[in-house]
């Protein structure tokens, strides 16, 4: 009998947990991790750290290379899936190379977002995600002196501290949106803008973000709703993550915020389940979906639907209270309102 | 981003593919920018269309003595062949490949998919590019120079230059297009390809004295025969002597030469030693099963005392073998070949420019000491291509008939005079009053056939007595490395000694007090210097490219000690880790 060969889209914390579950519940199984990203497994939250050089590349890692060699699981690094055939089972790469497989787990994580009004703006947005965002801004940050972040997320507010370190000028532009998909309430806001502008942030609250100029001499000049005008080096954007899901439109998987799965983390074609910030998890209890966010909780999705991959009926249940300590505030990390 | 500055870069593809003209321009390109390259290439036996050939070149601001035990970047033209060459990347190494194949292809047909973890992978349209810039897909080898050009920021200049000496002599639109199809792909990897490698030549051009050759061993052999002046090459084509032959068909002509492809290789080396008999400069060059049809003939030249020169291009073997592999095991051929007591000389060089020097030295010995000279070269040192300094590529011209030899007094003619050098008075065909005979047979002092005990036992001694002379008048080879006493002493010839001197460094470096001598003169063996070298090595250790290890044996003698034999057989030239590795476990 042919052995089974699990293709797992991605490398965070959700594709290696649920790689090394497999691994030990299937021995002789074929294990293949694909990702677009050039650099092994590494700890996104420490990417501010290594901006400032506090961290190295290295420190970032979270396993070394050879774990793969030793647990033969084959990591295909800077590899882009660009499509998906459910009914031959097979991944296509951009490099025009098939990969066949007998179960798939999609484990993509997100992608910064951008809202919609702002599109046209994009090009002038700094966005830090991966290891190669945080490098170019790394080579970079001597040059920059003055920053405007707009949106507002919970890496953001970290990467503002990093940035008030250095003696970088910061302004915060919060506005209805910020924090999105999280849903703070108004003492967590507060708590946030406070801790901020003790650090040396200017916190613009209120207002929104109306447009955005290059200027002649380098930098940008930012516009909002109210009449302001701040001139800056970068502009940070942080409007949170959305599942990188795009190359799936058509594939046939049910796609909303995330790619639509049951509790056991199971599309609704059989061999391919989604894990992670990608994963959009139905809940019979609550007859709707819910998303999570943040490592803890890939982790454990990874774990729950690499079991069930190897036959095992484990649920995906609410984390029952799944608190993130941001920057002193704690927020919830997986919601189901208003998705 | 740090400058490396010492740089292994492999092109593979099927034959056909052009990995090994991409990398010829890449060998002139570098040496252009004021680099020394070293370029050995593998590719199949068979005739073009099958197999795999693989073209590497290591570029370096000092000169290299290997091509590298492993490559740092390797250029895919046919993903299934290197895949098989992964093996030999650098962990950490850089595999530059097509991404815009025709269609999709299955897993593990294409090279991307075995780019492992810590390797850095470039795709690159290379057959788009190709058709863009020549409308066909042939030029995707072109495109991928561009390519490697502007990922590693090497000066534009040399490429051109380089395309323009390639593609001499064709239409002016073939380098016209070749020269855009190395800019179409240099300008794809400046705007497209993100850099994520620590290779960078930062587009210096560097300072380099006077005119350079770029040469291979063969060409440098070529080029010491028409500089020796000649007058007869007589062959039969071997892989990997026959680019002597295809240069010398060329040149001798106009150069009142003559090259005659014979039969076979009896009868190659027949018509060596005819001109030799007349006193003309001949030259064959072969390989080992060519060799083994020579050996009656080259007894013939021993006993008749005929000058010869016998270049031998050695190959994997036995019979006929390993056609496109490098190996060092004719040395026992070359040395005893043949029936009797039969001294011949054999010389050894250790890099292109030596192949030029000794094949040079060759015809002055072979023909001062009226005996035949072997020239020992491997696949690895006839193929590999190094850039020399022009203005060393030289050496003296004696005439082809030294006048001190001729006959002269009034003493009757003894054209095998027994002297206390062991060489006698030469005359040449048709010198009047010096007639005499020349046999195979046991002959007297004049020639004529003489089977008595003591006139054999006393032509074998002035037989054995040239070689002993040519032993003490010859130039010693330097010891390499360390002075005085050494931890580890090493002993290697021809090829081999470009790892062993690399090798011998690493050792240095790590505390290892360690030397090498390595002789050019193989046979006679210079004994003093062997044994002046063995004393002051705590450890010995004698290194070559073939199973048995033949030079050790041959020396075993002459050292009377104990010492470490570091010999096998290998897909290429001798890995310089296994040398390391082998003597620091050999070390106590």
């Amino acid at each position: 009998m042919q052995s089974e060969h699990y293709v797992i889209i991605g490398n965070g914390p959700a594709a290696n947990s649920a790689a090394d579950i497999l691994r030990k519940g299937d021995p002789d199984a074929r294990i293949t991790l694909i990702s677009d990203e050039f650099f092994p497994y590494y700890h996104r939250h420490l990417l501010r750290h290594y901006i400032l050089g506090k961290k190295s590349k290295e420190d970032l890692i979270v396993r070394p290379i050879s774990y793969y060699r030793e647990n033969r699981i084959r990591l295909r690094l800077g590899q882009k899936v660009v499509r998906i055939d459910l009914q031959t089972r097979t991944v296509f790469l951009a490099h025009m190379e098939k990969v066949h497989y007998t179960r798939l787990l999609i484990c993509l994580g997100g992608k910064p977002r951008i809202p919609e009004i702002h599109y046209v703006y994009s090009e002038y947005f700094t966005a830090i995600k991966t290891i190669d965002d945080a490098e170019a801004f790394r080579e970079q940050l001597p040059g920059i002196r003055s920053m405007v972040i707009v949106g507002g997320d919970l890496i953001s507010v970290k990467m503002a501290a990093s940035f008030l370190e250095t003696g970088m000028n910061v302004r915060f532009l919060i506005d209805e949106d910020a924090f999105w998909p999280l849903k703070l309430d108004d003492d967590q806001r507060r708590d946030f803008t406070e801790r901020l502008s003790a650090r040396g942030a200017e916190v613009i609250s209120g207002d929104v973000l109306a447009g955005v100029e290059p200027e002649t001499e380098g930098g940008f000049r930012v516009r909002t709703r109210n009449g302001l005008s701040l001139s800056c080096d970068r502009i940070g954007a942080f409007f949170g993550l959305i599942p990188d899901v795009d190359f799936l439109v058509g594939s046939g998987l049910d796609i909303d915020r995330g790619i639509l799965v049951n509790e056991y983390l199971q599309t609704q074609f059989e061999g391919v389940y989604a894990a992670g910030d990608c994963a959009q998890v139905y809940n019979p209890d609550l007859k709707n979906y819910w998303v999570s966010i943040g490592w803890d909780n890939a982790l454990h999705l990874g774990q729950i639907a690499a079991h069930n991959i190897l036959g095992s009926d484990k649920t995906a249940d609410l984390p029952p209270l799944n608190l993130l300590n941001s920057d002193g505030v704690k927020v919830q990390t997986a919601w189901w309102r208003d998705l | 981003m740090p400058f490396r500055d010492d740089i292994v870069i492999k092109i593979c593809g099927s034959a056909g593919d052009g990995s090994i003209s991409a990398v010829d321009i890449l060998n002139r390109a570098a040496a252009l920018m004021g680099y020394h390259i070293l370029n050995f290439d593998s590719y199949p036996a068979e005739i073009r269309g099958f197999g795999k050939s693989v073209g590497t070149t290591r570029i370096s601001r000092v000169r290299p003595l290997t091509p590298g035990d492993r490559a740092d970047c390797l250029v895919s033209l046919n993903d299934p062949h290197t895949i098989t060459e992964l093996p030999t990347l650098n962990e950490s190494g850089i595999v530059i490949y097509e991404n815009r194949p025709g269609s999709f292809l299955e897993e593990d047909q294409v090279i991307a998919g075995f780019i492992m973890p810590g390797m850095t992978g470039y795709g690159a349209p290379l057959r788009d590019l190709s058709v863009t810039a020549v409308q066909s897909a042939r030029s995707r080898n072109i495109i991928s120079l561009g390519i490697l050009a502007g990922i590693f920021r090497m000066h534009p200049d040399g490429f051109e230059e380089a395309i323009r000496i390639r593609f001499s002599g064709k239409k002016d639109s073939v380098v016209k297009s070749n020269i855009k199809a190395f800019h179409l792909g240099r300008k794809y990897a400046l705007d497209e390809i993100a850099k994520r490698d620590q290779i960078d030549f930062g587009e210096q051009l560097l300072e380099r004295p006077g005119e350079i050759s770029i040469m291979s061993g063969n060409e440098a052999v070529a080029e010491a025969c028409i500089d020796s002046r000649i007058r007869l090459y007589a062959g039969y084509p071997i892989t990997p002597a026959t680019r002597i032959m295809e240069i010398l068909a060329k040149t001798l002509p106009d150069r009142d030469g003559l090259t005659v492809q014979t039969e076979d290789e009896i009868s190659a080396i027949g018509h060596v030693l005819g001109a030799g008999f007349a006193g003309k400069r001949a030259v064959t060059a072969t390989s080992g099963p060519g060799l083994c049809l020579m050996t009656e003939l080259i007894n013939w030249a021993v006993m008749a005392e005929i000058p010869a020169v016998v270049i031998d291009c050695q190959r994997g073997g036995p019979s006929t073998g390993l056609p496109t592999r490098t190996e060092q095991s004719d040395l026992n051929i070359a040395v005893s070949g043949g029936s009797g007591d039969s001294p011949r000389v054999v010389l050894a060089p250790t890099n292109v420019e030596e192949c030029y020097t000794l094949t040079r030295e060759s015809f002055e010995i072979a023909e001062s000491f009226q005996a035949p000279v072997i020239v020992l070269l491997d696949f690895f040192l006839a193929n590999r291509i190094e850039d020399i300094d022009s203005k060393r590529l030289t050496g003296e011209y004696h005439g082809e008939f030294p006048g001190d030899l001729v006959h002269s007094g009034n003493e009757p003619f003894k054209r095998f005079k027994l002297t206390e050098s062991g060489i006698s008075p030469r005359a040449l065909p048709g010198m009047a009053g010096l007639l005499h005979t020349v046999t195979g047979l046991e002959h007297d002092q004049k020639g004529m056939p003489d089977y008595e005990t003591k006139n054999h036992r006393d032509m074998t001694a002035k037989r054995f007595r040239k070689m002993e002379t040519l032993a003490r008048i010859w130039r010693g080879s330097d010891p390499f490395g360390d002075d005085g006493d050494l931890d580890a002493g090493i002993v290697s010839w021809g090829s081999t000694v470009g790892s062993v001197m690399e090798a011998i460094d690493i050792l240095r470096g790590q505390g290892v007090r360690a030397g090498g001598l390595f002789p050019r003169l193989i046979w006679p063996v210079q004994a003093e210097q062997l044994a002046a070298f063995s004393r002051r090595s705590r450890q010995l250790f004698v290194a070559e490219m073939n199973y048995s290890g033949q030079l050790a044996s041959l020396y075993a003698i002459n050292l009377s000690r104990k010492f470490g034999r570091i010999c096998g057989v290998y897909a290429g030239p001798v890995p310089v880790q296994d040398i390391v590795d082998e003597i620091l476990r050999g070390l106590p």
